[in-house]
């Protein structure tokens, strides 16, 4: 586009930076104030056997006898650099651990997305193209009833179909391809609920403005007054939902990969939680925001350039010159 | 013109091209037609005919049923609506095509120009886009034809950069041009009826002018037969050759324009042509000047502002929207700043009401200074300073009763106790004719009349000397525009008020004001007495505002005839 888009991005930018560290802060700020020192905790774990000396050392060694704003700077440099620390479990680094179980959770979380979208857009456009004789009504309650059932509920009926009955899939080879696309459809069913409630509204919405109406006066059918007039105008606050919707698939895809026994962020997640793995935590925690912050980044990058009207701040006006009817101001430069 | 083959080619074409054979068959004959919504009926047993080439005016206020019958011709009602009787459109029944059959006449057969150009074109898709839509019903395969033809028709309506408006997506237009863009998109398939609704109300008075110009002048060159609707008298009076008057969806009188003119028989009709401004320029006078005499001569100024300037800034350029501004209104008169949309009207009474502080210049109300005061010391002016808005369908809080937002001010100012807030209450309602029983109501169980009534009220309910109005009644029809005007003109008479109105309507302006100030792009380029400024304008720029108002002269404008400007002797 133009430099007022570029300075619009870069701005956006540095925001999505801000906000990134200071979801870093906020984390490491909660970990620290958490009742009860897992540190020490495991430490002084008789099993371990070490003596206070040792335990004097380790804690030396570590920088957890430094305050901790001494302690905050150490951890936010390391993380800038990529660096997550130990898990205090396996002793393993925290970036390897994550590495290992990130590619399932992203095909996961990506193909529940791909068919979330799937199915919202095939609901959402149904109830516009579909006439009302031919179950237009039963497609406008689908939302309604995928938001009403719990994912770990449809994961559990899926399984029960798709694995046990019908055999499509062996429930102990939860990688497999066809076990990780009914484990995306379970995921998909509820985000697919949110994106089809927002786009019926907006398709709503659209068709009954006077523009589509004036569009009819000029001989459109009711197919090319969908696909020229409507679809676009009604996608684009989908763009802003999907961003958000991202959260709910992140959680959701925590229950999914429990309920189908996939390996993945889920399952890290839940035994860190289980035994106090503060560094896997916290670098778990921090991903997510950066995901967060960088998808909806995109989003609102993606945005002015969908849609005309939206005016970026400090952009010249576009209008073009064409003489008015005499009702414009007085301007002087 | 088409070629002899294209139209030996196109049969539709030409029945149209010979009207010859069948010259007492009606283009379009509306007959017994009912639309309904639901069980509720909003259009009753209404007839009429309209043939080649002529115009007729379906005139009526809001909930009439026009805009409803309308959207009957073109089958566009939207859902729910349901339309019994019959719609014969060149020969054809239109409620008996099938969906499929008909879609081919729209736009083709019969234009349709809408009412509100802002909201009428899609926001997303470029003007080129959209335009291209009706070339397709061009029979004329080549794309760069239809291009080409597009530009042509943008040209003929006005627009002085075709390729440029082409390129634009509809935020980046002005109302004006987005009607002119929206009138070529109707003519540029040659339809035979063309069907515009209040093409033109939602447009500054000069540029009304000229968007009903352009359609008369299309009309006659193109040989289209125009089905006007509209609530605005004087503008059918001009522009149709006969006219049907609706009253919730029942006909109260129909038949040539000037016979309705010259005589109607209905009392509807008698009363409307009574309410429009344009017409009885003189309505009033015998409530506004008695004390108009009586205070002009002695009186100090009530309001003083001078050589006010303001200006904002604009995407990183200066824009003046004020510029060295002076009036002064005389206590108990009425003073009128007139002005197209960005003429700085607005932005002037934000200043007075200390909305805005001005770069320069001072305002004075009742001899002390407002500029340049503290917080605490303007909110003690603006007890004798109030504001009655524009539209009363917004203005009021939905969730509040009719009591309660009468006496927020006065809680507002913690003024008297309880008992005396509440007789004040009635004593204001009683002031705008409103009763008792109505202080339960919220403003949803209110007609808009009644609603404007409330907000007077609540504006007097402080007793100020001065009242902004606000262009207060053009969210109103034209009977209830005259009932509110006449509590206006009879609280003046009554409590001595001050009035500042700000209005484009010049033909209420010339039944309420006394003195007038005409703006034009942020500088008073003319003011004085309404006599003068009406009977006598000396700038190019208000001229062209009076010849804008539709005169009410019947039979149709040829608009290449200058009109005369209005002057007291216009019939009503």
């Amino acid at each position: 586009m133009n430099n007022a888009y570029a300075a619009f991005a870069a701005r956006r930018l540095v925001q999505a930076l801000v906000v990134i560290l200071l979801a870093y802060v906020f984390t490491f700020v909660v970990v620290s104030i958490l009742p009860g020192d897992p540190i020490t905790n495991v430490l002084r774990d008789p099993q371990n056997g070490f003596s206070e000396d040792e335990i004097r050392q380790i804690i030396a060694a570590q920088g957890l006898d430094q305050p901790v704003l001494v302690q905050l700077w150490t951890s936010l440099t390391r993380f800038l650099t990529g660096d997550f620390g130990l898990s205090m479990r396996s002793s393993r680094p925290v970036g390897t651990l994550i590495a290992e179980v990130l590619p399932s959770t992203l095909i996961l979380a990506s193909s529940g997305f791909a068919v979330a979208l799937v199915l919202a857009t095939g609901i959402a456009y149904g109830t516009q193209l579909v006439p009302k004789r031919y179950g237009q009504g039963l497609l406008r309650g689908f939302p309604s009833l995928f938001l009403s059932v719990p994912n770990f509920v449809i994961g559990l009926v899926l399984i029960h179909l798709f694995g046990f009955q019908l055999g499509l899939f062996r429930v102990i080879a939860p990688n497999s391809f066809w076990a990780t696309v009914f484990a995306a459809i379970a995921l998909g069913i509820p985000v697919s609920a949110q994106i089809a409630e927002v786009l019926i509204a907006n398709l709503d919405h659209e068709r009954a403005q006077d523009y589509a109406a004036v569009a009819r006066s000029r001989g459109l059918g009711p197919f090319r007054l969908f696909a020229r007039h409507l679809l676009k105008p009604s996608s684009l606050p989908v763009v802003t939902i999907i961003a958000l919707t991202l959260g709910e698939l992140l959680g959701g895809s925590l229950i999914t990969e429990t309920v189908f026994g996939r390996t993945g962020i889920g399952s890290l997640v839940q035994r860190s939680v289980s035994t106090q793995d503060l560094p896997v935590l916290q670098a778990v925690v921090s991903l997510a925001a950066v995901v967060f912050v960088l998808v909806n980044l995109l989003a609102d990058l993606v945005y002015p350039l969908l849609d005309p009207r939206v005016k970026l701040v400090g952009a010249a006006s576009r209008r073009p010159t064409t003489a008015d009817d005499g009702a414009s101001q007085a301007v002087t430069p | 013109m088409a070629s002899p083959n294209r139209l030996i080619a196109t049969p539709r074409r030409d029945d149209i091209e010979a009207p010859s054979l069948q010259p007492a068959t009606p283009l379009l004959r509306v007959d017994a037609l009912s639309v309904s919504y639901g069980r509720q009926q909003v259009v009753s047993d209404v007839s009429f005919a309209l043939s080649r080439g002529q115009s007729l005016a379906l005139i009526g206020e809001s909930g009439s049923g026009k805009s409803t019958i309308a959207r009957a011709v073109l089958r566009l009602l939207p859902n729910g609506g349901h339309a019994t009787g019959r719609i014969t459109f060149d020969g054809r029944d239109v409620l008996e095509l099938s969906e499929r059959r008909f879609r081919p006449l729209r736009g083709r057969a019969i234009g349709f120009v809408p009412q509100d150009p802002g909201n009428a074109l899609n926001p997303v898709r470029s003007i080129g886009a959209q335009a291209m839509e009706a070339a397709a019903l061009l029979d004329e395969p080549d794309d760069r034809v239809r291009k080409q033809r597009i530009l042509e028709t943008f040209a003929q309506v006005g627009l002085d950069h075709p390729q440029r408006v082409c390129d634009s997506y509809p935020h980046q237009l002005s109302g004006g041009m987005l009607q002119r863009v929206l009138i070529g998109l109707a003519v540029l398939p040659r339809p035979a009826l063309l069907v515009a609704d209040e093409p033109t109300s939602a447009l500054d008075v000069t540029i009304q002018k000229r968007i009903l110009d352009l359609l008369t002048r299309l009309q006659s060159e193109l040989d289209i037969s125009l089905l006007l609707i509209t609530h605005d008298l004087a503008i059918a009076a001009e522009r149709a050759d006969a006219l049907v008057v609706l009253k919730d969806g029942v006909i109260q009188e129909a038949g040539r324009t000037a016979a309705i003119f010259a005589s109607p028989r209905s009392a509807y009709a008698r009363e409307l042509q009574a309410d429009v401004p344009a017409l009885n320029p003189d309505r009033y006078r015998a409530l506004r000047d008695p004390g108009f005499r009586r205070r002009e001569a002695g009186a100090t100024a009530k309001i003083e502002v001078r050589a006010v300037t303001k200006t904002f800034a604009v995407d990183g350029r200066t824009l003046t929207a004020v510029d060295n501004v002076s009036f002064a209104v005389p206590a108990g008169t009425t003073h009128a700043l007139v002005g197209e949309s960005g003429s700085g009207k607005t932005t002037t009474i934000r200043l007075l009401l200390g909305l805005e502080t001005p770069d320069s210049g001072t305002i004075s109300v009742a001899g002390e200074q407002l500029s340049g005061r503290s917080p605490a010391t303007l909110r003690a002016a603006w007890r004798h300073l109030q504001l009655i808005y524009q539209n009363p369908f917004t203005s009021l809080d939905p969730t509040w009763t009719v009591e309660k937002l009468v006496r927020e001010p006065l809680d507002r100012f913690g003024i008297g106790t309880r008992k005396a807030r509440n007789a004040q209450v009635r004593q204001s309602l009683a002031d705008v004719g409103l009763g008792e029983h109505l202080l339960a109501r919220k403003p949803g169980a209110l007609s808009g009349g009644q609603r404007q009534r409330v907000a007077i009220a609540r504006a007097l309910v402080l007793r100020p000397d001065v009242i902004v109005l606000d262009e207060p009644t053009s969210a109103l029809d034209v009977t209830v525009q005259a009932d509110i005007v006449e509590v206006l003109l009879s609280l003046q008479a009554n409590l001595g008020l001050t009035y500042v109105f700000v209005s484009h309507d010049l033909a209420l302006v010339r039944q309420l004001a006394h003195t007038v100030s005409v703006m034009h792009r942020g500088r008073i380029v003319e003011h004085g007495s309404v006599g003068e400024i009406f009977d006598h304008p000396q700038q190019p720029y208000t001229r062209s505002l009076l010849a804008s108002i539709p005169s009410g002269t019947t039979g149709r404008v040829s608009p290449s005839r200058p009109r005369a400007v209005v002057t007291a002797d216009a019939p009503g």
